[in-house]
């Protein structure tokens, strides 16, 4: 064992070092040519950064990490901490480098004796203000200040109180039921007034009074209104911005961190799950520059509370008295059984909701075909008429999250990414400022955080873009890199068809006529649900109507919660239903069968692109509670016809089988049907509906609380509360349709 | 004493009290009139974001002026300038809505009109008396016995730093210097200075403001401006010729 | 990166021969000095080893098979700002039940792994490793930091949005 370790210790010490140079390496090579580059000089350590690059980042290039606060990479610089100064030979003061960009044979100092009392100095006037809190602090073990006081700081203090005025007190400002202030501890760093500004886009935080009498606050008391406003938890270096429904429950280092994926939307955003004896006490974002860069939406990262209320815990039958009693695994599976077997395979179907994962989907469509059924369907519907769901390129978000950047127009189509998904619309703002991207909008007219051009709520905005009728047109046709962003809320609709059919032709049409790249992709489609695409992948398909039309004696609903369905579609139908909290579904179910939600299960998801991503098994499922591939391997059994996989690894070959994409994780296949789909499509004129195109949320308060974990969760509810109190008219957006 | 306790009236916990007496020491900021010279807003009755305000015709006239001035793109420069507008047409103090005004016209968020409002300590942003008497007590002015000046105010007016007449018609402050160090003492009165002053000139000052009068600015020792009381002590020759003092032989 | 040094390796006249120049504890971890030059002299090679020493680990067989060890670098603490613990590859295995005790209220488990994060220096250590103590593993890629331009300027760009009214 220890020879073992001795091994792994090989290329340790240097592969730090060959890591960071090839890490500068290939990060430069990517688009630049290398003679452009110019060399500097870290601590005697020759270096080659792009020209423009700051200090700070040309030391990082060479491995060196300089102390900051204030500067963030995700932020614009602002240099106002002064945490970063380092010596650079012949400038006559240390200099702060997040600020100053590299010049040539520059030769930084990260570590001479001046840097080192300048970083010291820094510190002192730091912690003049700083209250001695760390022990009350929840902050204390992943604070930068208390890090940074130990590894640069001075070991004393030359402040004396001479006044016994006490350190600076600054009143504690309520920003809502999420973030927890204690202003005493604000640095200044201002990372969360300019990620509130050019990420949120909210301009609520700011500065007021300067100097000593500076604070950070809102100025009139009001809640911090954003979907992401979690977000200045973590950029906080210090404790003056805290998680409320996380305040004095545990310290990090007693937490367990397992990576997961996030599925409250469809986006899949990476997190890190903190779970303490089998209880979670907190959801981080994980950097992913893919998909949620380093930030979480409010839902992902508050509602975890949600997992631990209204649980089903226990297998239930409905008794003859009519009220859900809870039972043992084997009753359920043979009232199941029982009823099973005097149904024909055409009278049984299947539904799927908007949570459940590909595991359990791949073996809930086996099972039903073993007996006999085609008819699983998804709640979330998806035109079908065309190539419709036979095509990949149909529903997914073809040109992947990351190419939102690359774009210079986005027409959004009958959604409303702000609350739908909220990191997909950070990244549109980010290419917004950065880019100088324009957005327009069909649907109702929302505040998207940014500015953009509404062209209006009719269908037929889409056909008059495609037969340039419409004075937008023009726009199109001069963008470079478009993209159409089609939102699943608008499938819903009764003409669903038609706008997939015309977004589809749309997006062709731009693709070969505007001269984009050869491996650009105009059309994407926004989910709502993290089940979808895998969903659809496998072979689901739309079908509530289909179950109303032939009211199934048993209906099998897979965490199907969103009331499409109820008791009234079909009396005498003997509903199945599993999944992991007592919602809408369990209400009208006459077996419940308890499965695990999504932080209990190692289960597979495939975001709006069409990656793959796992979510990670983290507590166990409360009481009876079983991961749902194995309820339903066991609910074969007990049907006499098992399921051919018995273990997870087994059902993931299966699942290779039905659709190679479920796992390939972290990759996009990039599908490139479409063509193919346009010129099916052409074959079919679907009518387009009169009635406006309406998003599914319109306001903050309509974002907390959407799934069946979001509706359990007591933070969720009371930030709609808090919400409902300020009672803000929803700003309205300075848009104009002639930009 | 009293007016530590006067002007704490409005400020909740009582640690923070604490903190608030001693850091007035050494924020000037803290000592305009007024009374809550916090940086938080707290409604009021007559100070919430529902009062009404909306900028006269003549002045809307103005702000197409002020707007003139800067290129477009950039109107959000004048800020300023229209907050003192706002101010000015306000009887000299700022409230919630006149900011908020102030961000709708420019089309930029509040918080950033608050922001701007709150770093200017000319901007005033609670109720203020129609005359706002800062006295100077800076080094200069106090060698010159401001504090005399100061207690004839706060004698004739019953008032102390910081605080406005019952009538509402005088609010005290302290400033620092405000740049009339040859005329000390000194008090501003909204936007006229009184110069050379002494406590009955001051007294006389007040009683013609509460009389409905204007007192002329300016000095009161009957000097123009900052030239010698009694004469020029220097510079009082004609200017010698060319060639002065230059060597004969040359 | 650390093919890169294996293919120096197969250069070596001496075969696969590995180098250490200092010992580091179970966790990879060496002096807290972060700023020290990284290059010192080898002060011993040891041969590579691949043959297995699941028999002789001492693990009780439960805790070994069906395993799935999860080899990758781990990610920033979204809460800092430091990256220095996202150097190295380490080691997960599958997570397992946990529970409060009900005596004193810590939490427990029944899985001694869930304790042991060896760190490697890289990606191809960590096989060995598990391949040696017969782990099943999975080698999540380590992922590239896209590092932006960023200039202090466009704060104050008279033209494009990056201009900043905050502080």
């Amino acid at each position: 064992m220890n020879k073992l370790i001795i091994n792994s210790s090989k290329k340790l010490l240097s592969s730090s070092l060959n890591k960071n140079i090839l890490k500068s390496q290939t990060a430069l090579l990517s688009n630049v040519v290398p003679d452009n580059r110019i060399e500097v000089f870290v601590d005697d350590k020759p270096v080659l950064v792009q020209p423009g690059v700051t200090v700070l980042q040309a030391c990082a290039e060479a491995g060196v990490e300089i102390p900051r606060f204030c500067y963030h990479e995700r932020l614009a610089i602002a240099g106002n901490c002064r945490m970063c100064l380092v010596e650079i030979e012949r400038t006559p003061k240390p200099v702060a480098s997040c600020a100053m960009p590299v010049m040539k044979g520059m030769k930084i100092k990260t570590d001479s004796p001046v840097t080192r009392k300048a970083r010291e100095g820094v510190m002192e006037f730091m912690l003049v203000n700083h209250p001695l809190d760390c022990p009350v602090c929840d902050q204390g073990g992943e604070c930068d200040l208390q890090d940074q006081a130990m590894a640069f700081g001075s070991d004393r203090s030359r402040f004396t109180d001479n006044l016994f005025s006490g350190k600076r007190a600054t009143e504690d400002k309520n920003l809502g039921p999420l973030v927890k202030t204690s202003m005493n501890r604000c640095i200044h760093c201002t990372r969360c007034v300019r990620f509130a500004s050019e990420v949120a886009g909210v301009d609520d935080l700011g500065t007021t009074g300067r100097g000593n009498d500076m604070q950070i606050g809102t100025y009139v008391e009001k809640l911090l209104a954003s979907e992401v406003s979690g977000n200045v938890i973590d950029l906080c270096p210090v404790g003056a911005l805290t998680s409320k429904p996380y305040a004095f429950t545990a310290r990090p280092w007693e937490l367990r961190k397992i990576s997961s994926i996030d599925v409250l939307d469809a986006l899949g955003s990476n997190i890190v799950v903190q779970h303490r004896a089998g209880d979670v006490m907190r959801i981080l974002p994980r950097l992913n520059e893919d998909i949620n860069e380093e930030w979480l939406d409010d839902k992902a990262r508050f509602s975890y509370d949600g997992l631990r209320r209204q649980r089903l815990v226990t297998p239930m039958v409905r008794g003859h008295d009519g009220l859900l009693k809870p039972c043992e695994w084997d009753d359920a599976f043979y009232a199941i059984a029982d009823k099973l077997s005097r149904a024909s395979g055409s009278q049984i179907a299947a539904l799927a909701g908007g949570l459940a994962d590909a595991e359990s989907l791949v073996a809930l469509k086996d099972l039903m075909n073993r007996l006999g059924s085609e008819n699983v369907f998804v709640e979330e519907s998806f035109p079908g008429q065309a190539s419709g769901t036979d095509l990949r390129s149909n529903y997914v978000a073809n040109s992947g999250i990351t190419n939102l950047e690359q774009a210079d127009l986005v027409l959004l189509v009958g959604t409303n990414p702000r609350y739908e998904a909220p990191l997909y619309n950070t990244r549109i703002r980010k290419s917004l400022v950065h880019n100088e991207l324009k957005v327009a909008l069909i649907g109702s007219q929302v505040n998207l955080s940014y500015e953009y051009d509404y062209l209006g709520d009719s269908a037929q905005i889409l056909e008059d873009l495609l037969n340039g009728k419409h004075e937008y047109s023009k726009f199109l046709a001069k963008a470079k890199k478009p993209l159409i962003v089609l939102g699943s809320a608008a499938l819903q609709r009764k003409d669903g068809d038609a706008l997939l059919n015309l977004a589809t032709r749309l997006s062709e049409k731009l693709r070969t006529q505007n001269g984009c790249p050869n491996d650009w992709r105009v059309f994407n489609v926004l989910h709502r649900w993290a089940s979808q695409v895998a969903a659809l992948d496998i072979g689901y398909r739309s079908g509530i109507e289909q179950i109303k039309a032939q009211k199934p004696k048993i209906l099998y609903l897979l965490g199907a919660d969103e009331d499409l369905v109820s008791r009234v579609d079909g009396d005498d139908t003997f509903i199945i239903y599993q999944g992991h909290h007592g919602d809408r579904g369990a209400e009208i179910a006459d077996v419940v069968l308890p499965g695990a939600a999504y932080t209990e299960k190692s289960a597979t998801y495939v975001n709006t692109e069409g990656r793959a991503q796992q979510a990670s098994f983290v507590v166990a499922p409360p009481g009876k509670a079983k991961e749902d591939w194995q309820i339903l391997r066991a609910l074969s059994d007990v049907l006499g016809n098992p399921l051919p996989y018995d273990d997870l690894d087994a059902l993931r070959k299966r699942m290779g089988e039905v659709s190679p994409t479920l796992t390939s994780y972290d990759k996009i296949e990039s599908a490139s049907f479409l063509p193919l789909s346009v010129s099916l499509s052409q074959k079919v004129k679907p009518a387009l509906s009169k009635e406006p195109i309406r998003a599914w949320q319109t306001e903050l308060g309509d974002f907390y609380m959407t799934n069946p974990i979001s509706r359990a969760s007591l933070t969720m509810a009371r930030c709609v509360q808090s919400f409902k109190k300020t009672n803000e008219p929803v700003k309205q957006t300075q848009a104009n349709a002639n930009p | 004493m009293l007016r530590v306790i006067k002007t704490l009236k409005n400020i909740k916990p009582i640690a923070s009290n604490l903190t608030a007496i001693t850091s007035s020491f050494h924020t000037s900021s803290k000592r305009l009139g007024g009374g809550d010279a916090e940086f938080m807003h707290r409604d009021t009755p007559d100070n919430n974001p529902n009062t009404p305000f909306d900028f006269t015709k003549e002045n809307y006239a103005r702000i197409e002026a002020i707007k003139g001035l800067y290129p477009e793109g950039h109107k959000q420069a004048a800020v300023i300038p229209m907050l003192d507008l706002a101010q000015r047409q306000n009887g000299g103090w700022l409230p919630l809505s006149a900011m908020n005004k102030v961000a709708e016209l420019l089309n930029m968020p509040k918080m950033r009109v608050y922001e701007v409002a709150t770093f200017y300590t000319m901007f005033i942003r609670y109720p203020i008396g129609k005359y706002h008497i800062q006295i100077c007590t800076t080094t200069p002015c106090m060698l010159r016995d401001s504090d005399s000046i100061l207690h004839a105010i706060e004698k004739k007016l019953g008032i102390h730093v910081g605080e406005t007449t019952k009538d509402k018609l005088f609010t005290l402050s302290e400033v620092e210097c405000l740049g009339a160090c040859v005329n000390a003492p000194m008090v501003q009165i909204n936007d006229d200075y009184y110069e050379d002053l002494t406590p009955k000139d001051m007294d006389q000052i007040l009683d013609d403001l509460k009389a409905g009068k204007k007192p002329a600015p300016g000095p009161r020792s009957g000097r123009f401006a900052s030239e010698p009381l009694r004469g020029l002590t220097s510079l009082n020759e004609p200017p010698k010729g060319p060639g002065f003092g230059v060597r004969s032989d040359l | 990166m650390s093919l890169l040094v294996r293919n120096f390796s197969k250069l070596n006249p001496l075969g696969s021969i590995r180098s250490y120049s200092e010992v580091v504890n179970v966790f990879g971890r060496r002096s807290v000095d972060t700023q020290a030059a990284d290059e010192k002299k080898t002060i011993a090679t040891i041969p590579e080893n691949t043959e297995s020493v699941k028999e002789v680990s001492g693990h009780p067989e439960v805790h070994l098979t069906g395993r799935l060890a999860k080899i990758y670098v781990p990610p920033k603490n979204s809460m800092q700002s430091g990256t220095f613990g996202t150097r190295r590859w380490r080691i997960d295995f599958d997570n397992r039940d946990r529970w409060e005790n009900p005596l004193m209220g810590w939490g427990s488990s029944g899985d001694p792994l869930s304790s042991l994060q060896p760190e490697f220096g890289s990606k191809e250590d960590a096989i060995v490793y598990c391949q040696r103590m017969g782990f099943r593993y999975v080698v999540e890629e380590e992922r590239e930091i896209k590092r932006r331009i960023k200039s202090y300027g466009a704060n104050y760009s008279w033209n494009k949005r990056t201009r900043v009214s905050t502080k």
